[in-house]
């Protein structure tokens, strides 16, 4: 049976048809021999036994008669009459005691015949095959009655010969018969067989043929009729279609159904009509529109690819593709080989760890180990390497994909190095300018202390001159007031220069409080003169965040001179020195470090609100003021992943709320 | 006869120890105030006739306290002390009638100056000299000018130079006693009479200014229109 499995289709219809056929054919053959060739001789005994019954009839009163001349002429008559005579081999006439009385032989009576086929006394005629000479023959036996008595009997034989010839005849007819149908049943098996299997094979060929991507086919398999163009289809050109066919019913009813470039199936296009009847046809065109639809999507498939490819390749930024497992970078654009310095041999099959050596527990290792984690990050001045441990900043987007069957992540990395240098250098010349503004006032600043030392050291020389006693109580306030003053001078001088001291680009931990004391000893001092004071509420044992001291610093010298000159405007409409009050709190809330800096002073307007820290707004007419100052300080703020909330009430005041999260 | 008494009033605890141990050294009797509402509660105690003040200052700035000190005693010799080269300021404190001003740091010397012109300006106030007294000079005409130049000053001023102009000698030298203290209003009417004298055909000359003086002309303009001496001998060379 295994092998029947095995064998073509073709085969299969053609044997199981011609097993059939032959089967039946045997068993009609056995049926049909067995009834034609017993009636057959059935018959033939009938004609024999009609035949004895006519002689016996009509030769009865010859044989009481003893006439027996008449006798022999009738069976002669009887056995020579028209075909009988082939049939006909012998008639004998006997009497009771078995005498023959006449019969039909050419040659001597054979002896046996004489006594070889008694009618039984009961029975009324007895048949048995008997052997004539070298010839075999049904020998029929019917009794010759004269009333009541029997007088004798009547033999005749049939030639076997003959009947076997007979039924041979009959035999080879019906076999020819037979054998015809079967050969016309073998030729049409065959035929009906191949048509079957005609277009599966094609189909199967073409099937292998879009297996090994020739696509390039005759694409019609069936007996499909012609007229049937697929760029007819509005979705051959328009490839955003979701099917290059699209439902035709469309066009039937007016606007019903667009062309849709959100459907993600088709309904039934006309255009893929099918044909009424032949399955194989149906089949066939079918077949047709999935090739169709395949070749389409390859198509789009081919286009999709070359797009991302070009993206891949032309974006302004290098991308990377790194595998999730081994974090070993797959793919790398010709960007990332122009910005990392490697060679692209030299990139593929490398860690990603070794462009980004920071934290590989947070970074973008982490995100593409975890395979819980869906969708995108973002991350944000990430230190990278380029070859040789050059220091590149990057922005980073990762996104989980899966290339060529594995998870990978995608990483796109954009150089923002310039564009921090560039903050940089904004964040120092804002800080330079206010340096610069404040220049008079820490120039005041320096003068106090210098101012008492040169008293001091001037006050000593005279009395040195004039050869006057100083007393040793005076001279200890005068030495040690003026070392004060050296610190104190040498303190402001500090403060400047931390202030002024451009920031690296590394964050370190800073305690939010010392930047605030930083500008507090730097502005400190002026504002009292201005009549405007500053009160501190610093919080002790603040957790660090993560920022640069110097960039703190101007932060708050930002918003606290803001503050100062909000207070002024406040003040121009009333007394110009009744002064203000600056606060600032430094307190820790849901595991942020917050620092308020609140002033008394004019406030904000509504109008202007949502302004204030746009680049270039300033409120300031008369002004040498860019309108930079908020905007720096929000991008500093920013930058450490902070925010900044205002809350203001015109003449009321102003509240900065500056929140910074807590390394974890 | 009695210390003189000095108010100084400074919100620098240092610079006050240091104005205390120098002018004590100096022989007066210093009192210190550390703001300007303290330091008028001394001065009306006290009422010290010399007052050195700070300018910038917490509460009550020092320009505050010269108003209110002259209101109490427009004779009080309120000397101010500036931040260094801030003239915008001393001159403010001139035109509110301050008599001179120091910079800080301040100088020795700068002090002893200032304090021997305050001392001489009182002096000449108690003698009740004439202030101004015209002289004819070989070459030119020289108008002495002592103390405190004021609004007060204008009418023998400007009758001095009349009389100088008149006797038509051709150059007119204005020689300021070192102890001369010009205030805002002083300067006005002196560049008026510069102006004339210029329309008049005059070469007015200025000889004998301190430096603090020389510089405040120098700012006000007057040293454009005319010449500045240290000496009438070097004025009156032609």
């Amino acid at each position: 049976m295994k092998r029947f499995t095995d064998i073509s289709l073709k085969n299969k219809i053609f044997i199981s048809i011609l097993a059939v056929i032959l089967m039946i054919s045997a068993a009609i053959a056995f049926l049909a021999r067995w009834i034609l060739v017993s009636s057959l001789i059935s018959e033939l005994e009938l004609r024999g036994i009609a035949i004895a019954r006519t002689i016996a009839e009509r030769g009865s009163g010859y044989v009481l008669d003893r006439n027996y001349p008449r006798l022999l002429s009738l069976i002669f008559d009887e056995a020579q009459l028209n075909e009988r005579k082939h049939l006909v081999a012998y008639i004998f006439i006997v009497d009771q005691e078995n005498n023959i009385l006449s019969h039909t032989f050419t040659y001597p009576f054979p002896a046996h015949l004489r006594t070889a086929n008694r009618v039984p006394p009961e029975e009324g005629k007895s048949v048995q095959l008997l052997t004539v000479g070298n010839q075999a023959a049904y020998d029929i036996a019917l009794p010759i009655h004269e009333g009541i008595y029997r007088i004798g009997t009547v033999h005749v034989g049939l030639n076997k010969s003959h009947i076997d010839n007979l039924v041979s005849k009959l035999r080879f007819t019906f076999l020819g018969f037979i054998s015809l149908v079967f050969f016309i049943i073998f030729i049409m098996s065959h035929k009906l067989a191949k048509y079957i299997t005609r277009p599966i094979s094609k189909l199967t060929r073409l099937s292998d043929e879009l297996s090994r991507g020739n696509f390039d086919i005759q694409l019609d398999p069936g007996s499909a009729t012609g007229d049937w163009d697929p760029s007819a289809c509005p979705a051959y050109v328009n490839t955003d279609l979701p099917c290059w066919h699209f439902d035709d019913a469309s066009a039937a009813r007016e606007g019903a159904a667009e062309p849709s470039e959100h459907r993600h199936t088709c309904r039934p296009c006309v255009f893929y009509g099918k044909r009424e009847g032949d399955e194989v046809g149906q089949l066939a065109d079918s077949f047709r529109s999935m090739v169709w639809s395949i070749k389409l999507y390859r198509r789009r498939l081919h286009e999709s690819e070359d797009k991302y490819r070009s993206l891949f390749d032309s974006g302004p930024d290098p991308i990377f593709v790194v595998d999730s497992s081994s974090l070993k970078i797959i793919d790398a654009n010709p960007r990332a080989v122009e910005l990392y310095g490697y060679e692209k041999h030299e990139l593929v099959g490398r860690s990603f760890l070794e462009l980004e050596p920071q934290n590989p527990r947070t970074g973008t290792a982490s995100f593409a180990i975890d395979s819980d984690a869906h969708g995108c990050v973002f991350y944000q001045k990430v230190l990278h390497q380029k070859k040789g441990s050059k220091p590149v900043f990057v922005n980073l987007h990762a996104c989980h994909i899966s290339y060529r069957g594995r998870p990978a992540v995608i990483v796109a990395a954009t150089d923002i190095t310039e564009m921090m240098e560039k903050d940089a250098q904004l964040i120092q010349a804002s800080k330079m300018k206010s340096l610069g503004e404040m220049s008079a006032g820490m120039a005041h600043e320096l003068n106090q202390p210098l101012n008492a030392i040169k008293m001091g050291s001037d006050f000593l020389a005279m009395m040195m001159e004039n050869d006057l006693e100083v007393s040793k109580e005076n001279l200890q306030q005068v030495v040690s007031e003026m070392s004060t003053q050296v610190d104190r001078a040498a303190d402001i001088i500090n403060a400047l220069r931390a202030f002024g001291r451009k920031a690296d680009f590394v964050m370190e931990k800073v305690d939010i409080n010392k930047p605030v004391r930083g500008v507090f000893s730097i502005v400190g001092r002026q504002f009292e003169l201005e009549n405007i004071t500053i009160t501190m509420e610093l919080a002790k044992g603040l957790p660090p965040i993560m920022a640069h001291d110097n960039r703190l610093q101007q932060v708050f010298f930002n918003l606290v001179t803001n503050a100062r000159d909000a207070i002024m405007e406040k003040n121009q409409t009333g007394s110009p020195r009744a002064g203000g009050t600056i606060r600032i709190r430094t307190y820790e809330a849901d595991g942020h470090v917050v620092a308020e800096v609140r002033d008394d002073g004019a406030g904000i307007p509504d109008s202007v609100r949502d302004k204030i820290f746009d680049p270039f707004f300033t409120t300031k007419e008369t002004s040498q003021d860019m309108g930079l100052g908020l905007a720096i300080t929000y991008g500093i703020v920013k930058g450490y992943g902070g925010d900044i909330q205002v809350t203001t009430r015109r003449t009321e005041g102003t509240t900065f709320i500056l929140s910074f999260p807590v390394p974890g | 006869m009695d210390k003189m008494k000095i108010l100084v009033i400074d919100d620098e605890k240092p610079t006050l120890t240091m104005f205390r141990l120098t002018l004590n050294a100096y022989g007066y009797a210093v009192l210190t105030a550390e703001n300007g509402k303290d330091g008028l509660e001394a001065f009306e105690l006290e009422r010290p006739p010399v007052v050195l003040t700070d300018i910038k200052m917490p509460g009550m700035d020092g320009i505050e306290v010269l108003r209110r000190i002259k209101a109490i005693d427009p004779k009080t010799e309120v000397i101010v002390i500036t931040g260094h080269g801030d003239m915008d300021l001393a001159i403010r404190a001139l035109d509110l009638d301050a008599t001179d001003f120091i910079n800080k740091p301040i100088r020795r010397e700068a002090l002893e100056q200032a304090l021997k012109r305050a001392r001489e300006r009182i002096e000449l106030a108690r003698s009740q000299e004439s202030q101004v007294s015209v002289e004819p000079g070989p070459n030119a005409i020289v108008i002495r000018i002592r103390g405190n130049i004021t609004s007060h000053s204008e009418a023998c001023l400007q009758q001095a130079c009349r009389e100088a102009f008149s006797l038509q000698k051709g150059k007119v030298i204005l020689d300021f006693d070192s102890n001369a203290s010009i205030n805002g209003a002083g300067i006005a009417i002196l560049t008026q009479i510069l102006v004339d004298g210029r329309k008049e055909g005059i070469t007015i000359a200025i000889s004998g200014l301190s430096d603090n003086f020389k510089r405040v002309f120098k700012i006000v303009g007057i040293s454009s229109l005319a010449g500045i001496f240290d000496t009438v001998e070097a004025a009156s060379s032609p």
